[in-house]
């Protein structure tokens, strides 16, 4: 019966073959943006895996400003709370290249002097160990400092734009006051307490505002979600034309088809038997593109880092141009991928075939 | 987005600092492992895992205080080849440091707005005002030490 649907496809070629390559298109578009969405919240997700439970920064005017050291103290103070850890960082400009710096002090550190450069600065300012860099302070002063190390390829996503100073030379840099810290990175070892432990510091200082790692979390999902959404709209359009050029394709019977279901008819064939001819061709044609456009997403986002869309989902600066996700594929993915596109084929191949396979054989070889 | 790289950077830089010394000496429980009174899986709740330690070095873990005591005060229902001797250590986790304590030292406070994996529970702190403390901000009735925890204070929590 397989063997039998089989040939029947190829007899009409141009058609089923067209029809593939459409459906794998679709197939691929979609599975692709799947694919990269989900990459991109788990990478978000295990990178904020290791955030601190709360992060305390202080408004001024519902701004934010540095934190005055003091309150570190106070904080760990609070039950629950295992530690208050002071952090200095921000974003330098750099008009060379023009690019923006993640600036990080390595607060009260081993004392190392020089800094540390992630990959995508080292790249692109032709820096090696040992050669001086310059950054101008907000005095417009210059401060140099000889380069000690270069982060590794690997952390490129998490770390190319990277520069680690010592704590002094940070707050030269910025002309940062002393006694101050951009944030508060509370660890709470019981994360069931930690929003009582918000709750405690927002009546303690009023002027704070604690931000859990779960808004955080949640923020990031809600982003990417939301880009992923704007990428569906423009694919819509898309799945429409799809959904009728698939409808027109395979419920117009045509003449011929309709004859050759009349003959198999008359030679004996049942409906059921008709039916299950149809269903495999459907099955067919439509695993093909699913296998098809799966596997073309798969490379596409995991081998070529989905260059196609790459512009709309990510948008960072000149510092990433080698985001490489992690191959990871769910059972969910697959199956939400394949109810989208599979399944209503295969329903909308049948329902005419039984329409045209019930009607008597003698009137399906005349008309 | 660019706060988010500098979550890994600084994250890798917290690492050491987070981690309890006492985790370190036990092992967390891996993840087959399953109460010993109510069979649910003690891995899902990491702050909740107690344990008891025989001296024959084997372990019976338990997915909250409420759980182990049960099992050892009628240890002879739960384990019918061991007693009360056999056992070497009692281990709760402290519920503001999520470290193990000693079960027979600590406080625990009953009645609070607080549940673990098996409802109401027995909420174990090593110091007597931690518990103190609890109790005031979430509606405690009372604190309990470990040899005022029979069994009719376990059925109260039922």
């Amino acid at each position: 019966m397989l063997d039998f649907a089989l040939s029947s496809l190829l007899r009409r070629k141009g058609k089923n073959l067209s029809l593939v390559a459409v459906y794998t298109l679709i197939v691929f578009s979609v599975a692709s943006l799947l694919f990269f969405v989900q990459a991109m919240k788990r990478e978000s997700a295990l990178i904020l895996e290791g955030a601190p439970g709360l992060v305390v920064q202080r408004m001024v005017a519902g701004r934010h400003d540095p934190i005055p050291l003091e309150y570190a103290g106070t904080i760990a103070g609070i039950r629950g709370v295992a530690e208050a850890r002071p952090r200095l960082w921000g974003y330098y400009y750099e008009p060379v290249v023009g690019a923006n710096y993640t600036i990080l002090a390595e607060y009260d550190g081993t004392g190392a002097q020089g800094v540390v450069l992630g990959n995508g600065v080292a790249r692109t300012r032709r820096l090696a160990v040992g050669d001086l860099v310059t950054f101008r302070t907000y005095r417009n002063e210059s401060l140099v400092l000889p380069v000690r190390e270069i982060l590794p390829q690997e952390s490129e996503l998490a770390a190319a734009d990277l520069v680690v100073l010592s704590e002094a030379d940070f707050r030269t840099l910025f002309d940062f006051p002393s006694g101050r810290a951009t944030d508060l990175a509370v660890s709470v070892p019981n994360p069931r307490e930690i929003p009582v432990v918000a709750g405690k510091i927002a009546a303690l200082y009023p002027d704070t505002r604690p931000i859990t790692k779960r808004e955080m979390l949640r923020t990031y999902d809600a982003v990417f979600d939301w880009r992923g959404g704007m990428m569906v709209v423009m694919l819509a359009g898309a799945l429409l034309a799809f959904v009728v050029f698939a409808w027109d394709k395979a419920t117009g019977m045509s003449a011929g088809e309709r004859l050759e279901i009349g003959i198999l008819k008359s030679v004996g064939w049942e409906t059921s038997d008709v039916l299950l001819l149809k269903f495999w061709e459907g099955a067919a044609v439509s695993l093909a593109a699913f296998l098809a456009g799966v596997l073309l997403a798969y490379a596409h986002v995991f081998l070529l880092s989905a260059p196609l869309f790459e512009q709309a989902l990510k948008g960072w600066s000149v510092l990433y141009p080698r985001f490489r996700p992690v191959p990871a594929v769910d059972g969910y993915q697959l199956a939400i991928i394949f109810f989208l596109t599979v399944a209503p084929y295969t329903v909308a191949t049948i329902v005419p075939c039984w329409r045209a396979a019930t009607i008597d054989p003698d009137a399906a070889m005349r008309s | 987005m660019r706060r988010f790289l500098l979550f890994a950077v600084l994250f890798s830089l917290a690492l050491g600092s987070a981690a309890v010394s006492a985790d370190k000496v036990l092992p967390a429980p891996s993840e087959k492992e399953k109460c010993a009174v109510c069979g649910m899986f003690v891995s899902k709740y990491p702050a909740w895992a107690c344990r008891i330690l025989f001296r024959d070095g084997s372990t019976a873990w338990f997915d909250g205080p409420k759980d182990l005591f049960t099992y050892y005060l009628d240890i002879k229902k739960y384990a019918p080849s061991r007693t009360r001797t056999d056992v070497k250590f009692l281990l709760v986790k402290d519920y503001y440091s999520t470290a193990f304590i000693d079960a027979e030292k600590a406080f625990y406070v009953v009645g609070s707005d607080v549940t673990g994996p098996m409802g109401s529970e027995l909420i174990p702190f090593a110091k007597a005002a931690d518990a103190k403390a609890f109790m005031k901000e979430h509606k405690g009735q009372k604190v309990l030490r470990a040899r005022e925890v029979n069994p009719d204070a376990l059925k109260a929590l039922r």
